[in-house]
């Protein structure tokens, strides 16, 4: 299983401590916990694959249905559903140590104990690399989404996240705030090593026919395609904000996408949504990365970050 | 084998009733046999609105050389089923699978119970043939309870009764067979079927699968494959979930496309 595959040199990236050999991660809840794509993908030559967003207990999520695909996009209510952290590290973890990939573990709390509880179990935890914290779910009640949207609590989790580990700690910003680049300044004066951008856009799907919304919880997270734009002015945005690093998603489908969003200022990119579409998407953006460098006869991908000519 | 996506060739698409579509396709050989109850996503490559593959019970399966082919019934329900009505042959969709459990096949039951609502019969077509195929004198065992809203919606009898011993059909409103709904007619039967020598197999409408519950007691083992709408396919979204009672007796959602489609009916919620 772990081989080293052939790597190409001039894709790798150091994400704040964290080693990655291209810019091409999976999206947290679009990947499962990386055993679910494995037939399909050699996770070998993805450079990192994000999990499935874990709390300190096991969470239910919500009542379905959970999606429903809308123009250019769809909309989820999953409700991080997750086995929770000791399940992770005990059934998951293994089977992600037998691969030569970066591990993020995304981890949510409904409290500052609880976000700093995950933590501290995933610190010690053989196989994970970097922590993304999730404070920008939409879909459940302490969605994470009430510290994601007020600068001091978004502060106070990174610290309490910070003081429990040493792995880089990447924050996961939502894109359903007034200014995001506030928010991501003070993660990062509260210590934060990377930010991750965007999370899902809160949507609502109806049905003419029972006037009913299509998912249960009402509203859901849009993602997919129809988010693109956004995403690539909130990290443009936070890319001219902030000093760490920035790592994009929002409807990347291919390497055309990811590169635009390098130009905008992230330092690596998450695919999400795409999985779903094309599970080899990720292979496929890896591959039209190289041909992008060797046509346009770049040394390091690094170059093309933040050049966008305004 | 499961982990590709397989360019399939539409063979055939034809409106066999209103609404109703059989496909199909011709696929590598590597496509492996399914198990009844497995089903595919299927995606019309490049395709933007709707861009997530469509899961389909696979409604048969054969084998030549140099090939296999797959056939999906299907009904015309909304935008994706309606482009993929649309397709004529010789065009190319994007097939993954088989995927999800399927229905365990115990052959030694003396009775052998099907129970299908509409296009229900998808899956449950499959099982009778390798049922067929697998074990002659199974087939004599075989019963079918095969029961739509009206005749026009009453689809696969035909194919039906060549592969199975008693096809019982109904209608909701009389319009072909007798006019009841399908778990009544099966109610009627319930007691020459003793749940020890017994293997019952659903897949229909929700209210279908709830009734059922309802009649069935605790002694009967019921397979029935479920429907909901998915997102990957591979249990990676969890966006496909059913309720169900855990191994512990809690309430626990599992994936209808990972760990199902497929489930005992005893271990399902209803809400």
């Amino acid at each position: 299983m772990k081989k080293k595959s052939k790597t190409d040199p001039a894709l790798s990236v150091d994400i704040a401590g964290l080693k990655m050999k291209n810019p091409v991660m999976t999206a947290s809840g679009t990947f499962g916990y990386g055993e679910e794509y494995a037939d399909y993908v050699d996770l070998n030559r993805l450079g990192g694959i994000v999990v499935k967003g874990l709390s300190l207990k096991p969470r239910l999520g919500n009542p379905p249905p959970r999606i429903m695909e809308t123009a250019g996009g769809m909309l989820n209510a999953v409700g991080l559903q997750n086995i929770g952290v000791e399940a992770f590290i005990a059934e998951k973890l293994p089977f992600l140590r037998r691969y030569d990939v970066a591990v993020i573990a995304n981890i949510y709390g409904e409290s500052y104990a609880e976000y700093a509880g995950v933590a501290k179990q995933l610190a010690s935890a053989p196989g994970v690399h970097a922590l993304e914290v999730n404070v920008s779910c939409p879909n459940v009640k302490q969605g994470g989404l009430s510290f994601g949207a007020d600068p001091k609590a978004a502060a106070e989790v990174t610290r309490r996240v910070k003081a429990e580990t040493d792995l880089p700690v990447i924050v996961k910003l939502t894109p359903n705030v007034t200014d995001i680049t506030v928010i991501a300044r003070a993660v990062e004066q509260a210590g934060a090593d990377a930010v991750s951008l965007i999370n899902t856009l809160t949507g609502l799907a109806i049905d003419l026919r029972t006037r009913k919304p299509h998912l249960k919880n009402v509203t859901g997270g849009l993602s997919g395609p129809a988010v693109k734009p956004v995403a690539l002015r909130m990290v443009w945005q936070v890319a001219q904000s902030v000093s760490i690093p920035v790592v994009g998603m929002g409807g990347i489908l291919s390497a055309r996408d990811a590169l635009e969003f390098m130009v905008a200022g992230a330092n690596a990119v998450e695919v999400g949504t795409a999985n779903f579409i094309n599970p080899l998407a990720t292979m496929e953006i890896v591959v039209g990365m190289q041909q992008y460098l060797k046509q346009n006869r770049l040394k390091n991908i690094a170059e093309i970050v933040g050049t966008l000519q305004v | 084998m499961a982990g590709n996506i397989y360019i399939g060739e539409v063979f055939r698409n034809d409106e066999i009733r209103r609404d109703f579509f059989l496909m199909k396709i011709r696929l590598p050989v590597q496509f492996d046999r399914p198990r009844p109850g497995q089903f595919v996503m299927a995606r019309i490559a490049g395709l933007q609105d709707p861009f997530l593959s469509r899961p389909f019970s696979i409604y048969a399966y054969g084998r030549g050389r140099g090939g296999c082919a797959i056939e999906l019934l299907y009904r015309v329900a909304g935008k994706g089923t309606r482009i993929l009505a649309g397709l004529i042959r010789g065009s190319q969709v994007e097939i993954s699978g088989p995927l999800g459990t399927g229905y365990t096949v115990d052959p030694t039951k003396k009775n052998i119970v099907l129970i299908a609502g509409g296009i229900g019969i998808a899956p449950l077509s499959l099982l009778a043939r390798e049922l067929r195929r697998t074990n002659s004198r199974a087939a004599d065992a075989v019963t079918v309870y095969l029961g739509a809203r009206t005749g026009e919606a009453l689809v696969g009898l035909e194919e039906l009764k060549a592969s199975c011993g008693n096809v019982i059909f109904c209608t909701d409103d009389g319009t072909l067979g007798e006019k009841t709904l399908v778990t009544k007619a099966f109610r009627r039967d319930l007691k020459k079927y003793d749940p020890a020598d017994t293997a019952l197999y659903a897949c229909g409408p929700k209210p279908m699968i709830r009734s059922l519950a309802g009649l069935l007691k605790d002694e009967y083992v019921c397979q029935v494959s479920l429907e909901e709408r998915m997102a990957c396919g591979v249990g990676a979204c969890a966006g496909c979930v059913v309720a169900v009672k855990d191994a512990a007796g809690n309430k626990a959602y599992r994936r209808v496309c990972a760990d199902g489609p497929v489930f005992n009916l005893k271990d399902i919620l209803w809400e």
